[in-house]
């Protein structure tokens, strides 16, 4: 089945309160929690959406992201990148790898919902919740 | 930029007490034409700037204001400063203040000056903590906990139809993360007190360590003068020892020997009083080959070395000193190895150490030390880190990745490729690594020995290692044959016993260092 959005995070917390807020804002949602699940769940899920954490246990983000890039099939799967605060450099190699939008932890909940709705083409919300 | 004379006047009258007319009067003037000068509609100058000076018993450069244009000067610039810029404070509240209140403008202006120099010395501090990897994971750690607690919080606060059980579940892991953080400040307090026990050598050597890596090991202004002298050395003839004994000769004075044994114990050293610089027979050809440029170096770029040293912010003499040796050193790679010839070699050679020694007449560690250079913005090689070890595990010359941690003093993890090398001397040991916290690297290591001068010489190999992260090993030779895509067969590992959260790792030689104190180790009994 299709989902809307792929989130690959390893912090249990982050994932909780981030797959709450995107269902909430109207989206089907998957989560993996480390590099390596990344590329079978973007194959078997088919997200419209990648968020993707860079500091992730077994592969970085960044190895997921070439890997994505590399492959015909995903190579032009949006790509949201969660980046750290202060992590410039982090930020430069994303873009090289081909990421297509970025969000700064700490992020406010609205920050990541937009990026999405940007990437997918969606209109804002017309309130905020 | 002066503050206005009539109202300076004006200012002054009414301290003394003094009606404008009463003024006017004593100068001379009408009562309305001193009302057009303290309102700055008139022009004073002359004797009548005079009288007015005496009868306000002032000096006329204090009632110019010639003495107070520089403060006034100094204000607009605190004013204009982006922490006080939202004020809308401008030249003419900088000349207001300096007429009316001379002494509050006075402390302004010290005060901008004192917080100037705090500014200028925290960005100094900043710099050299973005420079520590074990502070970048902590303030990572720092980072997931308040992006967890901001999300949670929001939700908390913006969604109304919460169940109860979905409340519980925020605020249960908000409280985990309070949690988390309060382990991590602490984590962090206790790495600052054992940083600050730190002996003032090993402080003063990690001190130049971060201000080099903070410049990722890059120094475009020492390239430029090795190029320099690569040419000038190129003119005498083709490049290699003869040419440079050549120049060091003509140039200055100094004569290349060779000798069979030395007092010293040492294998090269140069003797300033008999302008000699000194080899033993069993020094390789590319360590002469190496010593000469350095000498080289610091004998024509002292200005350069110097200026680049400046550049660094070395809070000691020791720290300076060490820098300056390692510049010296620099500049002797970038002349053996020119930039742009060495790294399309690099690229063509697919980074292969051994491959690039042959054709540049080198050792291994020479080859690996100038790859860990080639940072030049929009000429850059694969990002490299390096470490060397003695057989006793002790480290030297660490250059760090971002994002790897290289441990500071002591020893590195057990299962580092570095040490593997030493089990069989020569050969390349190479490895995927994965830390705990998920981040992998290809090690490349090799353990080499000098020559030895006898049967009773002890020549102890020490391990060479560049290190990259996973994500370049296909750019160089050693990723070759490697599935690196496949993480199953990693070796999973650690910085070192003391920093490694591996609980179950079989080769752990020490407990994690927690602060607060140290535990003893378990026994078979107690556990």
């Amino acid at each position: 089945m299709a989902t809307d959005i792929l989130i690959a995070e390893d912090e249990p917390s982050i994932l909780e309160a981030l797959s709450f807020v995107l269902q909430r804002a109207g989206w089907t949602v998957h989560a993996v929690t480390d590099g390596d699940a990344v590329m079978n769940a973007v194959r078997h899920a088919s997200p419209r959406v990648l968020v993707l954490d860079i500091m992730m246990p077994k592969r970085s983000g960044f190895e997921v992201l070439k890997q994505i890039r590399g492959d015909a099939d995903t190579r032009s799967l949006p790509v949201l990148v969660l980046t750290a605060k202060g992590q410039a450099q982090d930020r430069r190699v994303a873009e090289e790898l081909g990421a297509d939008s970025f969000v700064t932890k700490p992020y406010s909940n609205a920050d990541v919902v937009d990026a999405i709705r940007k990437l997918l083409g969606e209109p804002a919300a017309l309130a905020p919740q | 930029m002066r503050a206005p004379i009539g109202l300076r006047i004006s200012t002054r009258r009414k301290a003394l007490r003094l009606s404008q007319a009463a003024l006017a009067r004593a100068v001379e003037v009408s009562p309305s034409y001193l009302n057009l000068i303290e309102a700055n509609k008139r022009q004073v100058g002359g004797a009548l700037l005079l009288r007015i000076a005496g009868e306000l018993e002032m000096d006329i450069a204090e009632l110019t204001g010639e003495a107070e244009h520089r403060l006034i000067h100094e204000l607009v610039e605190a004013f204009s400063d982006p922490v006080l810029a939202g004020g809308k404070l401008g030249i003419e509240q900088a000349r207001t203040l300096v007429a009316t209140s001379p002494e509050i403008a006075q402390v302004i202006a010290r005060l901008h000056r004192a917080y100037e120099t705090a500014m200028t010395s925290a960005d100094a501090y900043s710099d050299r903590l973005r420079a520590d990897p074990l502070l970048s994971q902590l303030l990572h750690q720092v980072l997931s906990g308040i992006t967890a607690i901001r999300s949670g919080a929001e939700i908390l606060e913006s969604v109304p139809d919460l169940s109860h059980e979905e409340r519980q579940r925020f605020v249960g892991s908000i409280n985990r993360e309070t949690r988390g953080l309060s382990s991590v400040a602490r984590n962090l307090i206790g790495q600052f007190d054992q940083t600050s026990s730190g002996g003032r050598f090993a402080s003063a050597r990690r001190e130049v360590d971060d201000m080099i890596f903070a410049v990722q090991n890059h120094f475009p202004s020492l390239e430029e003068v090795a190029a320099d002298r690569r040419v000038q050395i190129d003119r005498e003839g083709p490049f290699g020892e003869e040419t440079m004994a050549k120049v060091l000769d003509r140039d200055h004075g100094i004569r290349v020997q060779r000798s069979v044994a030395s007092d010293t114990g040492r294998a090269f050293g140069y003797d300033s009083a008999a302008r000699a610089l000194w080899f033993r027979n069993t020094v390789p050809q590319s360590s002469r080959r190496f010593q000469m440029a350095r000498l080289i170096a610091e004998l024509t770029c002292a200005d350069a070395l110097e200026a680049a040293t400046e550049t660094l912010t070395l809070s000691s003499e020791t720290a300076r000193r060490g820098a300056k040796r390692y510049l010296g050193s620099y500049v002797a790679g970038a002349i053996l190895f020119p930039y742009e010839a060495f790294l399309a070699d690099a690229r063509a050679l697919r980074y292969d150490v051994d491959a690039l020694s042959e054709r540049y007449n080198a050792s291994f560690e020479q080859i690996a030390h100038r790859l860990v250079t080639l940072r030049r913005a929009g000429a850059a090689g694969v990002p490299f880190g390096f470490l060397r070890a003695d057989p006793a595990g002790r480290l030297s010359k660490h250059f760090p990745l971002p994002g790897l941690l290289l441990p500071n003093t002591g020893h590195a993890c057990p299962l580092w490729a570095i040490y593997a090398a030493f089990r069989t001397p020569g050969q390349i040991v190479r490895q995927v690594a994965r830390f705990s916290d998920g981040s992998r690297f290809l090690f490349v290591a090799k353990a080499v020995a000098r020559r030895s001068s006898g049967f009773a010489d002890n020549v102890p190999p020490h391990s060479i290692l560049l290190v990259t992260d996973v994500l370049h090993a296909d750019d160089t030779v050693y990723g070759d044959g490697l599935n690196l895509g496949d993480s199953r067969f990693d070796v999973p590992v650690g910085p070192t016993c003391r920093l490694c959260t591996r609980s179950d790792c079989a080769s752990r030689q020490e407990d994690p260092w927690e602060p607060g104190g140290e535990s003893a180790p378990p026994t078979l009994v107690l556990g």
